[in-house]
């Protein structure tokens, strides 16, 4: 029998991605598997908007954890996956603790981003390498480590030096140990193409309202499609819209 | 706000003909969407807790986590916040009065609290309840409202809800409102009649609660219904629309 952990990495098809809808308690989490889910994956942002603590590790790390817990055990036998925003700590040895003790919450893998989260723009990539490496040790081979770069948030121009210093990263990562590439605010499906050609690692993309047809970026290589804050957006626009008739 | 000025504010909500009403929430994210809505006050609902977060209903939230809970929400809004507490977490009396008092210093204004015995079988007998209802009100305070839900409707089907359970049900808003209830809940009582004859007999201001399929709140608020919440259902409909939502982005 193959486990939670290769299950959830054989998801990961460039060409045929694996299609995560975003989640952030045990009762989302059951509405997402009762829709026919594969796997799952919690937004920062959505939990830290729900708990009413804020994004950027202003959710407890406890909290993260028995949420977690929680929702692996709503789930069981899907694989769930965490918003990991920066591992809690700029230190690699802190971080690298962070996600072992993450992955005894028995989610199966993690989005560890490269942002300055509290600070300004982005680690330097030695740097950010080195936590990889540090965290990959820390928690062994069967986690899946979705490395995430922010350089699409942080820079203006989505130009052609961009992608190369994405390529870069992404290079960079793979070799210190990360298992997935997430590249969120990516969306132009030529410049998708030119990623999954040169990084050598499942590249995950975030929908957004607007977004290009999940099948474009499919045939662009995708291999994880995510939906960040806006599964929780959009519902509780909706419960505003039910509270209001409700209530006037 | 001060929550002294808070509670006023709430208490006030309820008038007899105009009920305030309640899109009950379950977390910060929920109590805001509402708020957006242009709710005059928030309230939780426990089944609705235990659900979003993994717990079963009946005290399974554990206390310190329904207490954090509590205190996230009342951060998050400039609102009255009014919790689903259960039954207190303890039949004893000055227990229960305890963790109240402890609710109360969440920065909460009000809460449930219901005379079915949690995780036994029917109701407390009423003079207990009446003595655990005192002994909250001695620890919460004058400021805090205590909407005391009786379970007589809840524990028995619709059909069978009848002018006896009625009488008992007014007995028990007179009791528990001498001993210091604010206010007096019965879900799932939706005989017009009946919620007409509670309303007038009943010395506290009394909270209907919405299910599928019962009166309007039009016709509720006629027989002088001061307060009409939603139980559990504004979360499950709302788990069924992301369901729907899901199924679309995953296909």
């Amino acid at each position: 029998m193959i486990s939670k952990f290769e299950a959830f990495a054989a998801l990961h098809v460039p060409g045929d991605p694996v299609i995560l809808y975003n989640i952030w308690d045990v009762g989302s989490a059951k509405a997402v598997v009762a829709a026919g889910a594969k796997a799952l994956a919690t937004g920062s942002h959505p939990v830290g908007d729900a708990s009413g603590f804020g994004d950027g590790h202003q959710v407890p790390i406890d909290f993260v954890f028995a949420n977690a817990r929680r929702i692996v055990e709503a789930i069981e036998p899907l694989p769930l996956s965490v918003d990991f925003e920066g591992a809690y700590s700029t230190d690699p040895k802190q971080a690298g603790d962070n996600v072992a003790l993450l992955a005894q919450s028995g989610a199966v893998g993690c989005n560890f981003e490269d942002q300055v989260v509290g600070g300004e723009g982005v680690h330097p990539l030695d740097q950010q390498c080195h936590r990889i490496e540090v965290i990959r040790r820390a928690v062994g081979d069967d986690f899946f480590l979705n490395a995430r770069t922010d350089l699409y948030l942080k820079v203006q121009d989505h130009d052609d030096t961009l992608v190369g210093q994405v390529i870069e990263r992404g290079k960079a990562f793979a070799d210190a140990g990360a298992s997935g590439f997430f590249v969120p605010r990516l969306a132009d499906p030529r410049q998708i193409e030119r990623i999954v050609r040169d990084v050598p690692l499942p590249l995950n993309v975030i929908a957004f309202p607007g977004a290009p047809p999940k099948a474009e970026w499919a045939a662009a290589g995708v291999a994880r499609i995510s939906h960040g804050p806006f599964p929780h957006r959009a519902l509780m626009a909706q419960l505003t819209e039910a509270a209001s008739a409700a209530i006037n | 706000m001060a929550s002294n000025d808070l509670f006023q504010r709430f208490a006030a909500l309820h008038v007899p003909g105009n009920p305030l009403i309640l899109f009950n929430v379950w977390d910060a994210g929920s109590a805001l969407a509402v708020a957006k809505a242009g709710a005059k006050a928030i309230a939780t609902g426990s089944a609705s807790v235990a659900m979003a977060n993994g717990f079963g209903d009946g005290q399974q939230v554990p206390l310190e986590f329904a207490l954090a809970n509590a205190r996230r929400i009342v951060e998050a809004v400039d609102l009255p916040v009014t919790v689903d507490f259960e039954g207190a977490y303890s039949a004893e009396p000055a227990e229960g009065a305890r963790n109240i008092a402890r609710l109360a210093e969440t920065g909460a204004v009000g809460c449930n609290f219901e005379d079915q015995i949690v995780g036994g079988e029917g109701l407390h007998p009423i003079e207990v309840q009446a003595e655990r209802i005192a002994a909250a009100r001695a620890q919460a305070g004058p400021d805090f409202f205590i909407n005391v839900r009786t379970d007589l409707f809840l524990k028995a089907k619709q059909e069978a809800h009848d002018e006896a359970m009625l009488d008992e049900a007014i007995a028990r808003a007179n009791s528990y409102a001498e001993a210091g209830a604010s206010g007096f809940f019965v879900p799932m009582l939706g005989n017009l009649d009946f919620l007409r004859r509670l309303c007038a007999e009943s010395p506290v201001p009394v909270n209907f609660m919405t299910y599928p399929e019962c009166p309007s709140n039009a016709d509720v608020a006629a027989t002088g219904v001061a307060r009409i919440s939603h139980g559990p259902f504004p979360f499950m409909a709302l788990m069924g629309q992301l369901e729907a939502v899901a199924q679309v982005a995953l296909a």
